[in-house]
């Protein structure tokens, strides 16, 4: 039980991660934020779980046998609400972006944001290394810009 | 009225009550938040004047382990109080844009506050996301943004590292509670020779490190760093730069010092200070606008703050607050003149004919950065080398040599500022804002004045170092009860302990 947990909360952590670095989709990107922490949700709940284990509540005859550790629950129940705060303002911020350069492609976003600190600063786009990105888009994207 | 904790709790009711006090008289609101602000200021001060031995406060009157322990020594005192001062002199919120940012700032000044306070792993961990989450708020609402599009990306940005940063503090957090049962610092420092001396504590460390490093400018995950403050209004990246990353950079060393006091722990933050260091004076050396240079030096500095408390007991924390303090009063004071020269480094040709103060101010703070002899930076600094000089280990030499090395790279991106001040005319600058220079004079005639207390003060931070080096002490003052045997090892229950419990469910379990 707690091997299968385990993996689960292994496999989970590895989608998200992998989610967030091959992703050029900016809802996918915070999705996978979403997953990578029930992974580490998970991760957390598993740090003292005893298979078959009950409520640390007294009874009538007695505290039962086996008792769940009730601080990694109350620490899950914390950073679950934590964690849908950051995914609720990371879909406004989602949002904002979307009006503002009218697409959700990671790359373009980036490119525009550069070329936005750029001419704001007065001073040519950055050349070298990072910039040259000919490669297919794999996702079909709206206009770049809208910025001025 | 000198408790540490209503430095937390006072901004955290004044956040909660100022849409309602908006409501009521909007003057009354646009001045309540920098009093509740000072007021917080003026109480940690009061602690600290007031204060005998470190402040254990367990909350409910609940003995440590059970309930929720703040600790006020000395050390963290230092950054709470930085925090509330820094949120005040640099007061985020402009006229018109009340009292959204106003709440953010007071979120801002208790969620640090409750960072440096806390004795608690877990409830750092929910002040860190707090503050976080403040940030991002501060950064994604400045008005007068022109379309704001590179400011949304830029924080979405940063908020996707931070987030992921997150997820991993929550994974070192799961580990340390596999390994001990316990989040509590002071029963962590008990059991961390024990229990978190092998490859699990390591891994929890590196973890924690990366996750709260995010915030610290840390090498690795330091990529943020100038979007957000190119693109981010100067105060809110003054603050950022200058106070919320010295509050993620105490976490780190309170981790650092209690709970993983291991060789490779040190050795580890050691290495990636220097890289961060080296990599961010390159960068800034290539920079060729004023924002982002500013933003790539800021990590160059975290590279010498996180060398220095990677040098093991009293002596690093001594060092590296010399280097926090310095970079915590000069690092501000340089974003806030980015008000006047945000733009490309070639347009500053002239300032220094055209706005004399704020370059004389920018020339004392350059050579301050650099380390030139009598300015504060130069003690800082030689602190720093003295201590890193004095280990056997040839590493610590080696990160010696990169700050000197860093230092002439400083130099050199710096001297080429000033040299364009004073040639030619060029043309005249567009915003001229004096409020902004008054408050980078304040900051730097603050930085002045430790020169004429050098030697008191060096005293004062070494007796601070020593008491927050001092780990036995951190734990007989908290003194937590003994872990209860309810909390044994997950591998020790047995199958028969199982089916006991099965068929004591079957008898009817909770529903008797």
């Amino acid at each position: 039980m707690t091997l299968i947990l385990s993996v689960g909360a292994v496999g989970l952590l590895l989608i998200g991660i992998a989610g967030i670095v091959l992703s050029a989709h900016v809802l996918r990107i915070i999705f996978s934020i979403a997953l990578l922490e029930s992974g580490a949700n998970l991760l957390l709940l598993l740090s003292s779980f005893q298979a078959g284990a009950v409520a640390p509540i007294r009874l009538k005859d007695g505290f039962p046998a086996v008792m769940a550790d009730p601080v990694p629950q109350a620490l899950v129940l914390t950073a679950i609400v934590i964690g849908v705060g950051v995914l609720a303002l990371a879909l406004a911020l989602a949002m904002r972006i979307l009006a503002a350069h009218g697409t959700l492609d990671a790359r373009e976003i980036r490119q525009a944001m550069d070329e936005a600190i750029a001419a704001r600063a007065g001073v040519p786009p950055e050349g070298g290394g990072q910039a040259p990105r000919s490669g297919p888009d794999r996702i079909p994207a709206g206009e770049v810009g809208g910025h001025d | 009225m000198t408790d540490p904790l209503l430095m937390i709790t006072l901004p955290l009711l004044g956040a909660f009550l100022l849409p309602v006090i908006e409501r009521a008289s909007s003057p009354l609101a646009r001045w309540s938040g920098p009093v509740i602000v000072a007021a917080g200021a003026l109480i940690g001060i009061g602690a600290w004047a007031g204060m005998e031995g470190p402040l254990v406060i367990q909350l409910g009157g609940f003995p440590a382990p059970l309930g929720i322990t703040f600790q006020a020594d000395r050390f963290s005192l230092l950054f709470a109080i930085s925090i509330n001062l820094g949120t005040l002199l640099l007061w985020p919120v402009e006229v018109g844009d009340e009292p959204r940012r106003a709440v953010l700032a007071l979120l801002l000044a208790a969620a640090g506050g409750g960072l440096a306070l806390s004795g608690d792993l877990f409830n750092i961990f929910v002040f860190y996301e707090l503050l976080s989450v403040v940030s991002y708020g501060l950064l994604a609402s400045q008005p007068g943004t022109d379309g704001g599009g590179a400011v949304f990306a830029a924080t979405l940005r940063y908020l996707i590292v931070s987030a992921v940063g997150a997820v991993l503090v929550l994974m070192g957090i799961a580990l340390v509670y596999q390994a001990t049962g316990t989040l509590n610092l002071a029963q962590l420092a008990e059991l961390a020779p024990t229990r978190l001396n092998g490859g699990q504590g390591l891994s929890a460390f590196v973890l924690m490190l990366i996750g709260f490093g995010v915030k610290a400018e840390l090498f690795p995950v330091n990529a943020w760093v100038p979007e957000v403050y190119a693109t981010a209004s100067t105060r809110v990246s003054a603050l950022l730069a200058g106070v919320v990353s010295k509050l993620a950079l105490l976490v780190i060393v309170k981790l650092l010092l209690l709970v993983f006091p291991l060789p490779e722990a040190h050795r580890l933050l050691l290495l990636l200070g220097m890289l961060g260091m080296l990599s961010g004076e390159l960068a800034a050396w290539r920079a060729r606008d004023y924002k982002r240079l500013l933003a790539f030096s800021s990590i160059g500095q975290l590279g010498v703050i996180l060398i220095a408390f990677s040098i093991p007991g009293e002596v690093g924390v001594f060092a590296g607050l010399a280097v926090a303090l310095h970079h915590l009063l000069l690092k501000p004071a340089m974003f806030l003149l980015a008000r006047r020269w945000g733009g490309s480094l070639d347009s500053l040709v002239g300032a220094g004919r055209r706005s004399p103060w704020a370059a004389g101010l920018f020339i004392l703070l350059a050579l301050s950065m650099i380390g030139v002899p009598p300015l504060p930076g130069f003690w800082a600094k030689l602190v720093v080398l003295v201590a890193l000089m004095a280990r056997e280990q040839p590493l610590y030499n080696l990160a010696g040599a990169a700050i000197l090395f860093g230092a002439v790279l400083e130099a050199g991106y710096l001297f080429r500022i000033v040299n364009r001040f004073y040639d030619g005319e060029g043309v005249a600058s567009a915003a001229q804002r004096p409020t902004e220079l008054w408050r980078a004079g304040l900051l730097t005639g603050l930085l002045l004045l430790t020169l004429f207390f050098i030697g008191p003060l060096t005293g004062r931070l070494r007796a601070i170092a020593r008491e927050a080096a001092d780990v036995s002490a951190y734990i007989e003052r908290i003194n937590p009860l003994p872990l209860s045997p309810i909390v044994a090892k997950p591998s020790a229950v047995s199958r028969e302990t199982s089916r006991r419990v099965r068929s004591w469910l079957a008898r009817g379990g909770i529903a008797q």
